[in-house]
Formats: structure tokens, sequence, C-alpha cells
């Protein structure tokens, strides 16, 4: 990628993002790093904290477009700052070294960032349950299961990989799979209400 | 009865649009019926909506770490200014480093150096109020004003038997100068000498003769290699001081010459002798002889004459840790201040004394003539 980049506005970024478009999340992603990057350091974190920091408040900014649930009561810039300070104090508060205040560069504002990020968090909470019942569930409904979910695989190609007789069969195997994935997954996972 | 994994299948296919419709609506129907079933699909929505959403978060989280993967590669010659909208700067990992002490450090180098200025110039401050006060600006060295506080009772009660006798005419200031020293005539029509640190930072001088006669006097000329001041008297009451007795040396006088001096280190005039011991100052200094004369503060400004009442030199200071070494500034240095000052022709010029009729006579009839013409000069700064 060179430095001369088409600049965005914050409803293109949007519109990109929403649509998939994947320069749009590049360039989101180096736009506003340095930003975060210097708050991160500015607070006694190092780069490569600041990067994962960062990593995280742009997946939930990513999240909340995709899901277009985004309501952006202000720049793009104030919202990934405000996002990625609260996570940054989190960490902080982790690492029992939060001193109760920032050293804040940009302007701070009260941004729906607050309850975005509540509800990230639950859905943290669900990715990691979700990520344990797949570790539990064993082979080969495992591998089956991730390779059709997760990695976007066809029916047809998992059969081939998995050598069943034809894809009915790998259905079949899925369905199965799924039954035990449920039982992992809603055991430790069940007073979350119906989407 | 099928199994839960053959109603999975049936859910699938129903979520996915791709039940014929008669089956689609019975199915619905039955979910309407069967809350269990309803519940059945409701958990496998769930269930299916979350592994789809995980797997878009691996994939997105992938997708970052290969840009910051990239960003990274780029960045290995240069460095972010931190902010997005300069170009970006290529800097040494030195510098880097150096910049970031000074992201991490600049509010505690900001105090350390506001103190250190503060303490600079309180310091240079302090020494300079110091040394104003103490006046030997050479160390070891003591130049010989007198501060008048210490004697202020004497000089009130004096003041008071002024008042009681009623002889002046009432215009004197009653307020005591806060220096004084002595002064002497060199023209009779109103210049005087003294010597500069007597006058220094003054903001008024009084000149006060043997017979109490206070008049107002300005500094007209000062010379601070040498330590000389000229004044001139400008008071209407002044009529002049009449013939000056004695006259100014213009060449050095010898070693070992007995000479005296006649000055105001106390509120009455006071005689002292010696002898000329060298023919220079304070560290070699030529414009200066040394002379063995006892002085005190108050002496400073007195003139230095020698036998046959020629005027020699102006006391000037002390050397402190020597017995007795008192220092006068030349005469010769007086007279060539007096003459360029002639030449340069700003005033009237000088009418010096050039006849001496001090010569030949006793001591006492010499200090008797020459008294008249010694006076205090007081400072008011």
């Amino acid at each position: 990628m060179g430095k001369a980049q088409p600049s965005f506005t914050d409803e293109e970024l949007v519109a990109g993002i929403r649509r998939g478009d994947d320069r749009a999340l590049a360039h989101l992603y180096r736009l506003y790093l340095p930003m975060v990057i210097h708050l991160v350091m500015q607070n006694s974190g190092t780069e490569d904290e600041a990067k994962d920091i960062y990593q995280e408040g742009v997946m939930v900014f990513y999240e909340k477009v995709r899901e277009g649930t985004l309501e952006l009561s202000c720049q793009i810039k104030t919202y990934l700052y405000a996002v990625c300070r609260r996570l940054w104090l989190k960490r902080l508060a982790e690492k029992g070294r939060y001193g109760g205040r920032l050293d804040d560069h940009e302007p701070y504002l009260e941004t729906g960032a607050e309850a975005d990020l509540v509800e990230a968090e639950q859905r943290d909470q669900q990715f990691a349950v979700m990520s344990e019942a797949l570790l539990r569930l064993g082979e080969p409904c495992r591998s089956l299961l991730e390779g059709f979910y997760l990695l976007d695989k066809s029916m047809q190609e998992l059969t081939a990989e998995h050598g069943y007789t034809n894809a009915d069969n790998a259905k079949n195997q899925k369905y199965k799979c799924l039954v035990r994935l449920k039982k992992l997954f809603f055991q430790q996972y069940k007073e979350e209400p119906l989407p | 009865m099928k199994t839960e994994a053959d109603y999975y299948a049936l859910f699938e296919s129903y979520l996915s649009n791709e039940l014929p419709a008669p089956a689609r609506a019975e199915l619905e129907q039955r979910l309407a019926a069967d809350p269990v079933l309803a519940s059945r699909l409701a958990e496998f929505r769930q269930l299916t909506g979350t592994l789809h959403a995980y797997g878009q978060r691996l994939h997105l989280s992938e997708r970052l770490r290969a840009l910051q993967a990239e960003i990274d590669a780029e960045q290995e010659t240069t460095v972010e200014t931190g902010r997005p909208e300069m170009p970006v700067l290529h800097i040494s990992r030195t510098e880097q480093w150096l910049r970031d002490f000074w992201r991490g450090h600049r509010a505690t180098m900001a105090v350390a150096a506001a103190v250190a200025v503060l303490a600079v110039f309180t310091t240079l401050l302090g020494m300079e109020w110091w040394k104003a006060r103490q006046q030997p600006s050479v160390y070891g060295y003591a130049t010989l004003r007198r501060e008048v506080d210490r004697i202020k009772k004497n000089q009130r009660t004096m003041n008071q038997a002024i008042t009681q006798i009623g002889a002046r005419s009432g215009s004197e200031q009653p307020n005591l100068g806060k220096f004084s020293g002595t002064g002497f005539a060199l023209t009779s029509d109103g210049y005087l000498v003294t010597s500069y640190h007597v006058i220094q930072g003054a903001d008024s001088l009084l000149i006060e003769s043997r017979d109490r006669q206070r008049y107002r006097a300005q500094p007209v000329f000062t010379d601070v290699a040498h330590d000389l001041a000229i004044l001139r008297i400008n008071d209407p009451r002044f009529s002049g001081f009449g013939r000056l007795p004695y006259a100014f040396k213009r060449r050095q006088a010898d070693l070992g010459e007995r000479v005296y001096t006649l000055g105001y280190p106390r509120e009455d005039v006071v005689y002292g002798e010696g002898s000329l011991s060298a023919r220079s100052g304070f560290e070699g200094d030529s414009g200066f002889y040394q002379i063995s004369i006892p002085v005190n503060p108050g002496n400073s400004g007195g003139p230095v004459l020698d036998d046959r009442g020629n005027l020699i030199g102006v006391i000037s200071g002390r050397q402190m840790d020597v017995q007795s070494a008192a220092f006068a500034t030349k005469s010769s240095y007086l007279m060539r201040l007096v003459d360029s000052l002639s030449a340069a022709g700003t005033t009237p010029g000088y009418n010096v004394p050039r006849q001496n009729q001090l010569a030949g006579q006793s001591r006492p009839q010499q200090l008797r003539k020459l008294q008249d013409f010694v006076f205090v000069v007081k400072v008011f700064e």
C-alpha cells in the first residue's frame, strides 16, 4: 500500500465497511493507529499493548457497523478514541497500575462507545464460551464445524476432506455434531435471552 | 420420532428458505403450537448465529493482524510522527529514543528547568544585592564612606543644639544622610572633589562645612576607575569659597614624603598624618598611592597634602588585612581629569588654584587655613 491513499470521509468509511470493502477497513486502520499508540504510550503502555488495544477497538467499531446498529453521534476518530481509552483504562486496572487519570490529548466526549463496549464484552464472553465448547467437542466434529462455519468451506469440500461417501452423510454428521456442540455451549451459556 | 439432528436439518433448510411451501406452513404451525419446538429452534439459531459471528470475528482479527504486520514492515525504517496528517519522518533509533524520553518526561524536565532558571537568577540577584550592600567591591579592600545610622543619635542631639542656638535659617533638611564622606574644594567658585564611591547611588547630596553651613550639590562628573567625583554646589545661598590656600600637584609625589589629611570620620574634622609608603595602590594599581595614615569610614574623599601644602591625592580606601594601609587617588589623575573636562568645554572651565599659600607654615597654621575648604558630603539614597 502506498502512502498516497485516497482519503475517505467518515460516511464513505462506514459505507465501505458495511459493504465489506477491505480497502475501507485498511484505510481506517491506518488512519487512527498513531493516535491510539500515542494515547497508550503517553499513559505508561508499550507500543505492542497499544496495537492490541487498537485492534480490539477497531473490532468493536467494525462489528457495530456490520451489524448496522452503529449510531455514530461524533467523528469516527472520537468514537475510536473513546473506545480505546476505555479499553486501556480497563487494561491498566487489570494490571493494577491505574492512577485514576489518563493523560488525554484528544477531546474526550461521552459517546455511545461505553454502551457499545458493554455489548462487545458480552459478545466476547459468548465467543470465549464457543471457543471452549469447540475445543471440548473433539475430532472430527470440531474440524467439520469449524470448516463449515468458521472457514466458510462448502459441504462438498468438507465431504472430500473428511472422507465421507457423500454430502448427505457429511450433512447428517454435521447436524449430530451441532447437537453435541449445543449441549456443550448451553451448559455454560444459559442465561442469555434469545436474539 | 425424529432425533434432534433431524430437527436441525429441518431448521437449517427452513432458515435458508429451502423448504417447500407446504412443509414450511406445517412447520410454522407446529412452532406456534409447540413451545418446546420453538425454543429448540431458537437455540439452533443462537448456536449457528454465534458460530457465524465467531467465524467472522476470527477472520477480522486475522485481517487486522495482517494489516498491522504490513504497517510494521513498512515502518522498519520509518516512524510515525504521532500525527496522522503529517508526513512520516525518517529518524534514527537514537532520535526515536530521545523522542520517547522527551514524550515521557517533558513535564518533569520543564519543572526542573524552571527551578534551575529560578535558582540561577535568585543567586545572581542575591549576589548583586550582597555586593551592593557590602561596599568592598574587591576582596580585602574597604572603601571608606561612613554609614550614618550608627551615629544618628549623636547627630540628633547636635541638631537639637543647633535649633536651640537658632542661628540657622531652617532650610536644612532634618533627616540625616544615609552615608557620609569627605570632600574638598577644587575651585573657589563651587566645584568640589570627593570619591566616587561616596556618592554612588545618591539621590541627593548635601555639603556641610565646618561652621554647619549646608549647601545642595550635584555630581558633575564621575570617574569610576580612579574613584573620583566632581561635584558642583548649586545653591542660591552659595557665594564662593574664597581663595583656595593649596595647590594641586601635577607630578607624582615622592616615596617617603610626609603627608596628612583632614576628614570627617566623626562629626568633627579629624586630622591624620603619615607618610607616602608606596607609589601604587591596591594590587599594584598605578592610579593610587599607598599612605600610612590611619583612616576610618568617613575619610573617603578627603584631601591628602604633603608638607608644603600641595594636594597630592584623594583618600579612597584601605586594605583590610594590613595595618594602616590606606589608598589615595593620585592628584595627577585628578588634574588630568580636570584638564580633559576643561578641554571638552562643556563647562565654563575650572579655575584650579596654582598658588600655594601653605608652604613654609607650621602644620597647625596650615590646618587652620585648610579646614574651611574641607567638607562633609552627605548622601541621601
